[in-house]
């Protein structure tokens, strides 16, 4: 596990549920990481992406009926790695971004840290 | 080769796929072709930019793009800038911008149109690769101005057929062929331009005795092969004609071509369409029709009512533009009477094929772009990219192929249209052309002619009313010989073939004729002529001694008019050489004149001449007149014995009176003849007369005969093309699972589909019964009241209605069917069978309840597992919170289902979390207007009130009896938008200082609303006890989507 550790590693959460947002961020941050910021919805996950400095993100496939095309659109073009964190099938997710590693909910936190690991490479 | 004002320029049109066709032809193209080549094309700007450079790589000739004014010159290719429009005047290009607001953009037209005016028979036009119908008026123009026209075919090379279609279509086109062999036929054509040579003049054409003899030979080639006459024709036009189908087939000697023509049929039909280029457009010469919409049609219709017919006849109609344009006219002055005649446009043509494209009415966008807009909104449907003439236009027209040499004309005509057909016909024919018109119009009515025609030598048949337009009335005075002659002696005209030698002898024969006249004056005995009757009918000078005029009615009858003395041997001279038929001569015989006796001899000599017979009567003098006792004192001499003479003299009294009354028996009983004879010729007069009248009769029953033909042919199409809806909606009707009933206005069955029998109980004999008496499988079904109210209303009706049984569901749409004015005429009954919507639908709702139920199960199990697992340390506060909010969670959970996930009021969220709490009365007040909360809302504030409750229950206003909460919330705003306040307040309860950490709950408080519903939290420990404020956006309340997604009724 020593060497999986997030050390250092600034994340991004988007996730529309506060309480499984909130477990993100003790799962990562005692694996080492720094939560740069959560958003709830679209908007405030966009704005977030484009003000804050990261590494990496974990990406929910659905906010509140919103899509995240856009977002997953907007990590891919500023080259950040993320990982989609969801309760649905690969199937739902953004087409074009289908090739990108997805954990299914509900997730453990090993599963969490070890597929963020593998993405930021 | 060709001097150098006069080398072809070659229009090349190309829109999509034409870069490959380009290559194709100039590849191709030697670079001493002679012809200057310009390119338009409708292709993106930055390809049109670098065309030239393509082409410039393909051919040794140079290419570049064309500047405004450039000078046209031979093995120069210029192609078309992007954004601008080119057209070429005197040699020169101009160039201007396309303003791109134009409607449609035309610009290979544009171009072929302006070549085709500028170079005439000069000009080529090449129709290549591209959709649309751009270039088809183009070819038409340079066709008509005599220039050749070539289409890309079928080849290696992929093309759009759009564009050459539709100019092929035309029939305009000389020849179809592949790119790659293009350039070899054109060079060709300006080799072989001429190869008949020049053929403007007509005199020189007809003089020249081999082009003659190949006239001939073409003429009674098609004569024989598609059975029309074209020896009327003018030469020159005919053999410009036949030069062309030179052109195409490459030949270059005219015996060569008329072998061609004799060995390929194809040919014969191929040179017999280009003799009859048809081009029209509609609103030819647009203030031609301007005058005649204002000066001749209102006297068309001038005195003539309902019962009565405006008739008008267009002969040589070809694709029917210009009927269409009259009948439009027509049509719309009728509108503005109050009785309107029938209006009947007759049109005709010789070539069927044009005919068929005329009845139809469908044209090109392309050839409706000169229609006003008024017009084309009002006389035409717009199909796609063409225009169809509207019904109401096309059926005052009745098309049908007819000949104007060959056939009979049609009769009381109130307008010839006649336009662009006589400058192909020769002058022969246009003589008899122009009286059949005559002759087929009513008095008083309208012949309308080209703007290069005219009636020539026949002024006195019509009178022009503009000169300019070519309008002319008919003239009722004059009178025209029978002009059926044409149609019966193929169009040889008897009168011309007399007419020939008569003109070419005069000249010649001009002094010995007046010489004659001159002797015969003089000199020669005076002489009459008298036909087989005994009338005169030619007198020479100087008869008067021998004739006087009788008494009575003029007469011409030699006998009556001979002086005394004379008509006893003249009647039996004249008799004699008419039984005879011989020269007679009769000497010494004495005529008394003025108190003198004159001594002649006389001779009649019969001849014949056309078949008749005519007597010469020759009266020779013999002496000077003498006094009367000359002559019978002479002959006294004679007799010396008086006794004799005496009784000679007797005898000879005896005898003349003898002779005197028989003469006065001869003559009553003559007259007695005569008379009779008079009676029988007027008789025969009357016969004749009355057999003319059966003539004009015969004629004018020959001409409705051609006209009911006519629109029997029209019928028939017409029927067949019925006969092809019909068969097109049986087959929908039988094909769709659409069950479909008409109803008329009565509400009787008009027709049904079979897929609607499975709804009721319908049988083809139902028709024109109440579909309200038909037994139907569906249940409580109110069809009276229904259609009563489809009916009523404007509003179609739609409603779910189900099978008896409950098996079957059908959307039944109740609509007005209206015809083609928009009147009901009844109405249409649809049922869509939804079955298996409403199957999946129901499985859908099994399903959810399914899913419900399973995971409020997985919610209980949960709950379970936790107080299972934590049994031993039940007491301790984390897992009494744990199980609270597990249980919270659930709560909320159940509310939501119960309502299906709909939206649910904020009130039962707040009561169902302090339910448990509240002991008594007035401990908990639960106060606000009613608002509805969706899935995630309610979920959401239902957690924040749980940890709100659980937090005074522990530390709060719950924790001691005489504690109170207040939870109310109102509508009010947020950054100036609306949104929920909700305020939770404690009081009387312990006196409370904040919490020294902020834990799982009070985070969950402070953050649940502002992260998932974007709202705000306050909260404040005050010492009087908490007091927290909510603020949720409005937008956040609601889903957008809870509308329904299935009619009402439907559930």
């Amino acid at each position: 596990m020593t060497a999986k550790r997030l050390d250092g590693c600034r994340i991004v959460i988007v996730e529309d549920e506060l309480l499984i947002a909130m477990m993100l961020e003790e799962i990562l941050q005692d694996a080492g990481a720094t939560i740069v910021g959560m958003a709830g919805c679209v908007a405030d996950a966009l704005a977030l992406i484009e003000r804050e400095d990261f590494d990496a993100a974990v990406l929910d496939a659905r906010l509140d009926d919103e899509r995240v095309t856009a977002i997953a659109d907007a990590l891919e073009a500023g080259a950040k790695p993320f990982v989609f964190h969801s309760g649905y099938g690969p199937e739902h997710l953004p087409s074009r971004h289908r090739h990108r590693p997805l954990l299914r909910k509900p997730s453990n936190p090993a599963a969490i840290v070890r597929m963020l690991y593998a993405a930021i490479g | 080769m060709n001097d150098k004002a006069s080398f072809p320029i070659v229009g090349i049109g190309a829109s999509a796929g034409g870069v490959e066709a380009l290559e194709g032809l100039f590849r191709t193209l030697p670079a001493d072709s002679g012809m200057a080549f310009v390119v338009v094309t409708h292709l993106a700007p930055q390809h049109e930019s670098l065309l030239a450079d393509i082409i410039g790589r393909c051919t040794p000739t140079p290419a570049r793009q064309a500047v405004d004014g450039d000078l046209v010159e031979p093995d120069h290719i210029y192609t078309l800038q992007s954004g601008t429009l080119l057209t070429i005047e005197g040699g020169r290009l101009r160039v201007r911008p396309d303003n791109a607001a134009h409607r449609d953009r035309n610009p290979i037209d544009l171009f072929l149109n302006s070549l085709a005016s500028d170079r005439g028979e000069r000009a080529v036009g090449i129709i290549l690769s591209g959709s649309g119908s751009d270039g088809t008026l183009g070819v038409k123009a340079i066709k008509e101005r005599g220039g050749f026209t070539i289409a890309q075919g079928h080849d290696g090379i992929h093309r759009h057929d759009g564009m050459p279609n539709s100019a092929i279509a035309t029939g305009v086109v000389d020849l179809v062929a592949p790119v790659e062999t293009m350039a070899a036929t054109l060079v060709d054509y300006t080799r072989t331009a001429t190869p008949l040579g020049d053929l403007t003049s007509e005199k020189e054409v007809r003089e020249d005795a081999r082009l003659e003899a190949a006239r001939r030979s073409i003429t009674t080639i098609l004569r024989n092969q598609v059975g029309h006459d074209f020896r009327g024709y003018k030469h020159n036009t005919f053999l410009r004609r036949v030069q062309r189908r030179m052109q195409a087939l490459r030949l270059t000697d005219i015996d060569s071509y008329v072998g061609y023509l004799r060995e390929d049929r194809t040919e014969a039909a191929a040179l017999f369409r280009d003799l009859l280029i048809g081009v029209t457009t509609f609103f030819r010469d647009g203030e031609t029709f301007q005058a005649l919409e204002e000066l001749v049609i209102p006297h068309l219709f001038a005195g003539k009512s309902t019962g009565d017919a405006v008739r008008v006849w267009v002969p040589g109609c070809a694709t029917g533009e210009e009927v269409y344009s009259i009948a439009m006219l027509l049509s719309e002055y009728a509108e503005s009477l109050h009785s309107v005649p029938k209006i009947q446009v007759f049109a005709t043509d010789i070539d069927e094929h044009a005919l068929e494209v005329a009845r139809t009415g469908r044209y090109p966008a392309s050839l409706v772009r000169d229609v006003p807009a008024d017009r084309l909104k009002r006389h035409f449907i717009e199909d796609g990219t063409s225009y169809v003439v509207r019904k109401e236009v096309r059926d005052l027209c009745i098309f049908s192929a007819h000949s104007l040499v060959r056939d009979p004309p049609f009769s009381r005509i109130d307008l010839i249209s006649c336009r662009n057909l006589l400058i192909y016909l020769g002058v022969e024919l246009q003589d008899q052309v122009i009286p059949m018109f005559h002759y087929a119009l009513r008095p008083s009515s309208y012949l309308f002619l080209g703007v290069a025609e005219t009636i020539g030598q026949h002024q006195a048949l019509f009178v022009p009313i503009d000169k300019k337009h070519r309008l002319f009335r008919r003239q009722d005075t004059a009178s025209v010989t029978i002009p059926f002659a044409l149609a019966e002696h193929g169009g040889r005209s008897v009168r011309g073939g007399a007419e020939t030698p008569r003109s070419i002898q005069s000249n010649a024969a001009n002094l010995r004729g007046h010489v004659e006249a001159r002797v015969l004056e003089r000199f020669a005995p005076a002489h009459i002529v008298v036909n087989q009757n005994g009338e005169v009918v030619y007198y020479s000078a100087n008869t008067g001694k021998y004739l006087q005029a009788p008494p009575g009615a003029p007469n011409r009858q030699l006998l009556a008019m001979a002086r005394k003395g004379l008509r006893l041997d003249l009647r039996g001279a004249v008799h004699e050489a008419m039984q005879t038929h011989k020269p007679v001569t009769r000497k010494h015989l004495a005529v008394e004149v003025d108190d003198r006796v004159q001594v002649l001899d006389l001779t009649i000599e019969p001849f014949d001449r056309e078949g008749e017979a005519f007597f010469l009567v020759l009266f020779s003098d013999v002496g000077r007149p003498s006094p009367p006792e000359e002559i019978y004192g002479k002959e006294s001499q004679w007799g010396q014995d008086p006794v004799v003479v005496e009784q000679l003299e007797r005898e000879l009294r005896d005898t003349k009176e003898r002779l005197q009354s028989t003469i006065e028996e001869y003559e009553t009983s003559l007259e007695e003849l005569k008379s009779a004879n008079e009676e029988l010729i007027s008789v025969n007069e009357e016969l004749q007369s009355t057999n003319e009248e059966l003539e004009t009769a015969k004629e004018e029953t020959q001409s409705v005969n051609e006209e009911l033909h006519a629109v029997n042919i029209e019928l028939n199409s017409k029927v067949e093309e019925l006969d092809q809806s019909n068969n097109d909606l049986q087959n929908l009707f039988n094909s769709t699972q659409i069950g479909i009933v008409f109803l008329d206005r009565c509400l009787l069955i008009r027709s049904f589909t079979p897929a609607v029998t499975r709804i009721f109980n319908l049988i083809a004999s139902d028709r024109g019964r109440p579909l309200t008496d038909i037994v139907s499988h569906l249940d409580q079904l109110d069809l009276d009241h229904d259609l009563g109210q489809a009916l009523a209303g404007t509003e179609p009706v739609e409603k779910a209605v189900r099978s008896r049984d409950g098996t079957k569901h059908y959307i039944m749409r109740i609509l007005p069917y209206r015809n083609a004015r928009n009147d009901l005429e009844g109405l249409l009954l649809t049922f869509v069978d939804v079955t298996s919507l409403k199957e999946a639908e129901e499985q859908q709702r099994q399903l959810i309840g399914e899913l419900d139920h399973r995971v409020k199960n997985m919610l209980a199990v949960v709950i379970a597992l936790a107080q299972q697992t934590l049994k031993t340390i039940a007491k301790a506060p984390e897992c009494t919170a744990f199980l609270g909010r597990l249980q919270a969670v659930a709560s909320t959970y159940d509310l939501l289902t119960r309502d299906r996930w709909g939206n649910i009021p904020l009130n039962d969220i707040v009561l169902n979390e302090a339910k448990p709490y509240a002991g008594s009365e007035g401990r908990f007040v639960v106060e606000g207007p009613a608002v509805q909360l969706r899935p995630k809302a309610a979920l959401a504030l239902g957690m924040v009130i749980h940890e709100l409750v659980t937090n005074a229950v522990k530390y709060g206003a719950l924790s001691v009896a005489e504690g109170r909460v207040v939870v109310t919330w109102e509508i009010g705003e947020k950054d100036a938008d609306a949104a929920l306040l909700v305020h939770w307040r404690e009081t009387d309860g312990p006196v409370l200082s904040p919490p020294s950490h902020h834990g799982f709950g009070s985070k969950l408080i402070t953050q649940q609303i502002r992260y998932e519903l974007r709202g705000d939290a306050t909260v404040d420990y005050r010492p009087t006890g908490l007091e927290a404020t909510f603020t949720v956006p409005i937008a956040q309340l609601r889903s957008d989507d809870d509308a329904p997604d299935f009619p009402e009724s439907a559930r």
